[in-house]
């Protein structure tokens, strides 16, 4: 039987499972985006209660919301719950003590790439799901505030939406990919969930540190911060202009990030091949 | 006669405990083998090597041939290694659903092997509140539901009611003599091994300290038992060091059944008296028992 037909078989196998696991389907892909919505419809009420009377020429763009609020769709807290929902997926087999009902029946890279993948496709409909609420909240606020609706105040397309939605992926995937390593190595999915960040924190005081230190300039060193190649590539997209010569930094700055996904997948798939699973 | 199980000098430790120690078995296909050992004699380490659950530090084994780990010989294994555990958030048909999708047999009789196991009650309530028993059920449905061509089962019956163990036992053999499925069968019940199983291995400090035939194991093993009506320590002092007292009235003599002829003239001729002597044969638990106590000494 071909390898990629058992790939596939052990990602049907992972999403067949993630489907029924409410608990972490919930509160790790679906808990972060319903509770922005319900923030922002409930922020757009409590401004209508405190100032009562309509604004004159006040106005909200759909895309440009929507592309906010995709941009902010791997902030620490939406992380937090990314990081739960992935810890359930790629260290949950530890915890149950489960991984033996299924190593004899697939091989363990597929095992492990296809729970990558599948968390992957959840963060994926995470962030759809993030920009679907976010054009609901800010049609529904609209509405609320007695604000016009527009599309876009500043020249955003769908095409920007997309880019953006694509970045995000990537910089979610290298938290992602950082969880299967740990997975495997701490065998926990508390252990996941910490490290994760735990390094999402490092990374954004690294990177805010070196960009005041190195004063706008691009260095390796930056560029090795997946949180700064995620901004970078959405500034590059959104506002080239803004970003000056940096914006020429963008091509690496995705190299970094894919690299980042690739390198720390490899290591997990490695650890985990050679891993004893006496007690999982 | 093609081997089913093999290891080669397999030894495994951890740490400074040796769970197997130049370990060396071939178990053939076809059959039902039982591996009996106390705890800590490596039985689960054996088996978790065979399905590459974790690696030898030295020595080889092969399933079907193949190294640990061959995902090819692994899909004609079913197992069920120690205490079955299962994902809280699945049912019975959920967990065997989800085993089909991983092994590529999305045509496998689920709902068939839920009713030969008895659960097809409990199919769709979560694994999370089933009981011992109920696991032990899912475990062995799990095993065998993808007709594998070799079963590993690890106390297939512990936590089982009676009626429920006579029906896994009778499953089991069912499976090995109608189907040709080869059975390892690792078991603490030395009934259960002596009623279910062709041949036998019995396994001590990570070694094969005896493996053979039920019958052969235990065919050398019978004991004359001596009744008298004189004391018995006068028959003990006959007998010397290959007698001992079995209750007030009789003793047990270690000998060769051609030797009984001679024993039983130097018996009468010391003034015993003689109410009976019969050949009681050994089960398996005295072989078990005698090997352990061997290979401590």
């Amino acid at each position: 039987m071909g390898n990629s037909l058992m790939l596939t078989d052990a990602i049907l196998a992972e999403r067949f499972r993630l489907l029924r696991d409410r608990s972490a389907l919930f509160w790790g892909f679906c808990f972060a985006p319903l509770a922005g919505f319900v923030l922002s419809i409930g922020g757009d009420l409590f401004l209508r209660n405190v100032i009562r009377q309509p604004m004159p020429g006040m106005s909200v763009a759909l895309l440009d919301q929507v592309i906010k609020a995709l941009a902010d769709g791997c902030s620490t807290f939406s992380a937090l719950f990314l990081m739960i929902g992935a810890a359930a997926v790629l260290a949950g087999d530890y915890r149950g003590e489960t991984w033996r009902l299924l190593t004899p029946r697939n091989t363990r890279p597929n095992l492990l790439l296809a729970k990558l993948l599948v968390v992957g496709e959840a963060i994926f409909w995470n962030l759809l799901l993030t920009a679907v609420l976010s054009a609901l909240a800010t049609i529904i606020g609209s509405a609320i505030g007695r604000k016009a609706l527009i599309v876009t105040a500043m020249d955003r397309t769908v095409f920007d939406a997309i880019g953006v939605l694509a970045i995000t992926w990537l910089e979610a995937m290298t938290l992602a990919a950082l969880a299967a390593c740990v997975g495997v190595l701490s065998r926990s999915t508390m252990g996941v969930v910490i490290a994760c960040l735990g390094a999402r924190f490092v990374e954004t005081v690294l990177s805010t540190s070196l960009r005041l230190m190195d004063q706008g300039k691009v260095t390796g060193k930056l560029l090795a911060i997946p949180v700064f190649d995620a901004d970078l590539l959405r500034g590059a997209l959104l506002d080239p202009a803004q970003l000056g010569p940096a914006a020429s930094s963008a091509g690496p700055a995705l190299a970094a990030l894919a690299a980042w996904i690739v390198a720390l997948s490899a290591g997990a798939v490695f650890l985990f091949q050679r891993q004893d699973l006496t007690r999982e | 006669m093609s081997i089913a199980l093999e290891a080669d000098r397999l030894t495994k430790t951890y740490g400074a405990v040796r769970a197997l120690d130049d370990f060396s078995i071939a178990i053939p296909a076809g059959g039902v083998f039982g591996v009996l050992g106390p705890n800590g004699a490596g039985k689960s380490t054996l088996f978790r090597i065979a399905l590459g659950l974790v690696r030898p530090t030295s020595g080889s084994a092969r399933l079907f041939g193949a190294p640990p780990g061959d995902i090819s010989a692994l899909r004609k294994v079913g197992a069920m290694i120690e205490t079955p555990r299962y994902p809280a958030y699945l049912t019975a048909r959920d967990t065997l659903s989800l085993l089909a999708l991983e092994s590529g047999r999305k045509g496998a009789d689920i709902d068939g092997w839920l009713a030969r196991v008895g659960l097809t009650e409990a199919a769709d309530r979560s694994t999370a509140g089933y009981s011992v028993g109920m696991k032990q059920r899912l475990g062995l449905a799990a095993a065998f539901f993808t007709k594998p061509e070799l079963v590993i089962l690890d106390e297939p019956t512990s936590g089982m009611d009676p009626a429920g163990i006579q029906e896994i036992r009778a499953l089991i053999v069912d499976l090995a003599q109608r189907e040709g499925v080869t059975v390892i069968l690792a078991s603490h019940q030395l009934d259960e091994v002596r009623r279910v199983c062709d041949r036998v291995a019995i396994l001590s400090k990570g070694k094969v300290v005896a493996e053979g035939g039920v019958a052969e194991l235990t065919a050398g093993e019978a004991r004359l038992r001596i009744t008298a009506a004189s004391p018995i320590a006068q028959v003990l002092s006959v007998l010397g060091d290959k007698g001992k007292a079995d209750g007030a009235d009789a003793a047990l003599a270690d000998i060769r059944r051609d030797e009984a002829p001679a024993l039983i003239r130097a018996l009468v001729e010391a003034g015993v008296e003689i109410t009976e002597a019969r050949w009681r044969e050994a089960d398996l638990e005295g072989v078990y028992l005698k090997t352990l106590d061997q290979e401590a000494a």
